[in-house]
């Protein structure tokens, strides 16, 4: 349906695509996934032409869009792009976001096109507010009226430029459930995303984009469990890690907490982890603070994507104190707590300092 | 805005007005010619009063005034306290002020004579033989009998036959001198000289078209080709003879002063003072027919020049954002040029400079110069709102398969005009007022009416009141139509009418 040959662009001299090969067929779901300033949205507004090539080819059902005497705007018609922005348009209301194309575009009559529109926001599950204004929605809604209004236009195939980058985390998986539903349809979608979980589960085929290609691509179950290259592999094993250093012992607690809290919000981690990883770190801290003598303390949290898991580590100063086995500290519940909330808990002496760490069971 | 807040702001205009008329600095009784010397005087620009004044009186505070009736309503109150002018002009001052009488003694006499632009002597030559002949036969004697009337009673005015084939003779008068030449209750310009030019047309054969312009815009007039003779009660001055020639003289007049008198006439009351002005300014002679047709002049102006300017402003607007950078360098250089000139100079500019050799409405050389200045205007306008609108909104509109014109047409402009449309009726209003300066180019606009009726009355309020406050009313009634443009594209009241409709 849509092959690309030898495609690259640059912006002055900073080259984003190399050369970029690939082909997506009728009823694939393309997911591609890879570091931050790689090119996959550059990538992904090539196909439509919204950025224009420097060098290559692009075919879509065997007709050169980059050729002067193409339709451009014809051939757009038929591939539907939802923004990370969302763009509604914000003079219409959500009706009329998703009547103007077929009626101005398609030569559709305004009811048969508002009759469909309302069919596509059931779908959606907002046809009650399709006499709303975009500006009224949250992002999460705005995002499905998006989805909804490339629907209308009936395309072929619908192009995401991540569109969940620009929703709060609680707003994520209405999206998703939304573009799941689109993939068990058998919609084509080339989807962009930091959502990995929406690679592993819906993609049929995931492009991994660096150094301005496609640098790996296969099923998810390749690329997820056993990725081949390098760099694929170090992308899909690599760990987020959140750093907060207490210098002295009146750090800001709260503060603390909240950051700690916006990061597991950051990861999608579900709310009794979050809960778990800020009970933890009270109990620790208030075994170890006393003991280090109030020298400096990091806190080091890590996710990894692979294994979906939390660690938690903490490195105090001071002497030699293992918070772990001090069983005879007088508060046990403290030590029950870390017992029952963290699994392979680990205790190391490095460099003159105490270095604590464990699992946070989900 | 309701009535009541309108009938509010009447009031305060009205009451500002009588404070700043009733209020004035001490006033200084003259009793002779001798008591000009340290006086504060008025004098016209350009006119032989003013160089007199100069030279009489060096230490006399002399003002000039751009028409005299404006120097006549500053000694009325009390502002100044003397204006020299022709007799002429003291004669009907005040004949309509019993206020003020004239001085007696002629401090100098002057000669009026017909201007004809430097190099057009077969005309100049032609006039001088004209006016030799109607001297001899004693046509100028009567012509001054019938309008130079020391006893004030009314002026004689005779049909004369005028031809209607030929070359037109464009004769360019100021309408504001009576009785040389004013605005009768016909509308017709009439007086002592329009007749002598009748007559002089007569004598050429040819047909006669008078272009009435403001005293300081005639001579640039006749320089550009715009008219070919003045006509208009001009005394002959040596700076006026190094632009153009003279004929020999048809009129012999004489400067005198006008004061106010020493004692003040018997009080009447205020609100006698405003039926009788009511009745003087506005019906009497149907006044008020010459401010309906300058009233009418003005709105036609306004809104031809702002359809015009707001069409050019949407092309200027084009090229400035065009990526083209001959198209965006012109739009720019258009803009900065359109935007620095002041627009009183553009329109004179357009009308001597521009259209100097082409025979072309007044009227529509008002809507292309100021049409040119809103553009300029309304082109950053456009700008800065399409600019606001995210560039996301066009992104979509592409996406979705719309060409870029009917991205911009269906999604960005209605967006956009909901930014530019407050700018936008700001500019329209100041450009309905700015039209006031359209006098200059001898068009009779609004502002213009009210000054001929001035002319007639002496009466510096309420002409002036009245073209206040139908400049008040247009522009309220043209932003009410804008202003329902306007909530068509406000997205709130869209908003409540989706609504109200669901």
């Amino acid at each position: 349906m849509i092959r690309v040959e030898h495609l690259s662009k640059k912006f002055g001299e900073h080259v984003v695509l190399k050369d970029v090969n690939a082909e997506i067929k009728k009823g694939e779901v393309i997911v591609i996934i890879g570091p931050s300033g790689t090119g996959k949205s550059v990538f992904m507004r090539c196909l439509n032409l919204l950025e224009t090539p420097t060098t290559g080819k692009i075919y879509i059902d065997d007709v050169d869009i980059l050729d002067k005497n193409t339709d451009v705007s014809k051939l757009r018609q038929k591939m539907g792009m939802v923004f990370q922005s969302f763009n509604l348009f914000a003079h219409l209301t959500v009706l009329e976001n998703l009547t103007i194309g077929p009626v101005k575009l398609l030569g559709k009559s305004k009811a048969d096109a508002e009759k469909k529109a309302i069919e596509l926001l059931k779908m959606v599950g907002l046809a009650e507010k399709s006499r709303n204004f975009p500006d009224e929605l949250s992002g999460g809604q705005k995002q499905r009226v998006a989805i909804a209004r490339c629907l209308s236009m009936e395309s072929d195939i619908i192009l995401f430029d991540e569109p969940t980058s620009a929703l709060d985390p609680t707003m994520v998986s209405e999206v998703l459930a939304v573009i799941r539903r689109l993939a068990k349809e058998g919609m084509t979608m080339a989807i962009v995303t930091h959502e990995m979980e929406i690679a592993r589960n819906i993609a049929s085929r995931v492009f991994y984009m660096d150094e301005g290609l496609i640098y790996e691509e296969g099923p998810p179950e390749q690329i997820f469990e056993n990725p081949q290259k390098e760099k694929t592999k170090a992308f899909i094993n690599r760990v987020r890690s959140f750093r907060y250093h207490i210098a002295t012992p009146d750090y800001d607690l709260y503060a603390m907490n909240a950051e700690i809290e916006a990061f597991c919000e950051k990861h999608v981690l579900p709310k009794k982890v979050r809960h778990n990883v800020l009970l933890l770190l009270e109990e620790l801290l208030a075994m170890i603070n006393p003991a280090n003598n109030w020298s400096e303390i990091d806190i080091c949290l890590a996710y990894s994507e692979k294994y979906d898991s939390l660690m938690l580590t903490i490195e105090s100063g001071g002497e030699e104190f293992n918070p772990l086995q001090e069983s005879d500290l007088a508060d046990d519940i403290g030590s029950i707590i870390v017992n029952s909330l963290g699994e392979k808990l680990e205790y190391e002496r490095v460099d003159g300092k105490n270095i604590v760490s464990l699992i946070v069971k989900r | 805005m309701n009535i009541k807040k309108v009938v509010l702001i009447l009031l305060i205009c009205l009451i500002l007005l009588a404070c700043l008329t009733g209020c004035s600095g001490p006033e200084k009784t003259i009793t002779s010619v001798d008591d000009l010397k340290e006086a504060k005087i008025g004098v016209m620009t350009g006119t032989t009063g003013e160089l007199l004044a100069y030279a009489k009186y060096p230490d006399a505070q002399i003002e000039s005034f751009d028409d005299i009736m404006d120097g006549i309503a500053a000694l009325k109150a009390g502002q100044i306290d003397g204006v020299i002018t022709a007799y002429t002009t003291a004669l009907n001052t005040v004949k309509h002020n019993a206020d003020l009488h004239i001085l007696g003694g002629v401090l100098e006499y002057d000669y009026n004579s017909i201007a004809v632009r430097k190099g057009d002597d077969e005309l100049l030559a032609q006039l001088n033989e004209i006016i030799t002949k109607l001297q001899n036969d004693g046509t100028l004697a009567d012509i001054d009998k019938r309008w130079i009337k020391a006893d004030l009673s009314p002026y004689e005015k005779v049909e004369i036959k005028l031809p209607t084939e030929g070359d037109v003779l464009k004769v360019g008068v100021t309408a504001t001198r009576e009785p040389f030449s004013f605005v009768d209750d016909n509308q017709q310009i009439t007086g002592h000289d329009a007749e002598l030019a009748q007559r002089i047309a007569v004598e050429l054969d040819r047909p006669i078209e008078f272009v009435d312009m403001k005293f300081s815009a005639l001579i640039p007039a006749l320089q550009s080709g715009k008219i070919d003779l003045i006509i208009s009660g001009v005394s002959v001055t040596d700076e006026r003879r190094k632009s153009v020639n003279f004929t020999v003289s048809y009129y012999k007049n004489a400067e005198v002063a006008i004061v106010r008198n020493t004692e003040n006439v018997a009080g009447i009351s205020f609100f006698e003072d405003i039926k009788d002005s009511f009745y003087s300014n506005i019906i009497l002679e149907n006044r008020y027919l010459i401010i309906l047709d300058g009233l009418k002049t003005t709105v036609i102006i306004s809104i031809l020049a702002v359809v015009f300017g707001t069409l050019l402003g949407g092309l200027i607007c084009f090229m400035r954002m065009s990526k083209n950078k001959l198209l965006s360098g012109i739009a720019r250089v258009y803009i900065s040029i359109l935007r620095g000139v002041p627009v009183l100079v553009l329109l004179m500019l357009t009308f001597y400079v521009a259209f100097a050799s082409v025979d072309i409405s007044p009227v529509l050389v008002a809507v292309i110069a100021f049409g040119l200045n809103f553009a300029a205007y309304v082109a950053e306008m456009y700008r800065s709102g399409i600019e606001s609108v995210d560039k996301g909104q066009t992104e979509a509109g592409i996406a979705m398969g719309f060409t870029k014109a009917k991205t911009f047409f269906y999604i960005v402009l209605p967006q956009a005009v909901r930014h530019i449309l407050p700018v936008y009726k700001g500019e329209f209003i100041s450009l309905l007022k700015t039209t006031s300066v359209v006098g200059y180019i001898a068009v009779q606009d609004l502002t213009k009416a009210s000054d001929i009726i001035r002319s007639r009355t002496f009466d510096a309020f309420f002409p002036l009141i009245m073209a206040a406050v139908l400049y008040f009313v247009v522009a309220w009634l043209l932003l009410l139509g804008l202003g329902y443009i306007e909530r068509h594209f406000d997205p709130k009241v869209r908003k409540r009418q989706v609504k109200k409709a669901a």
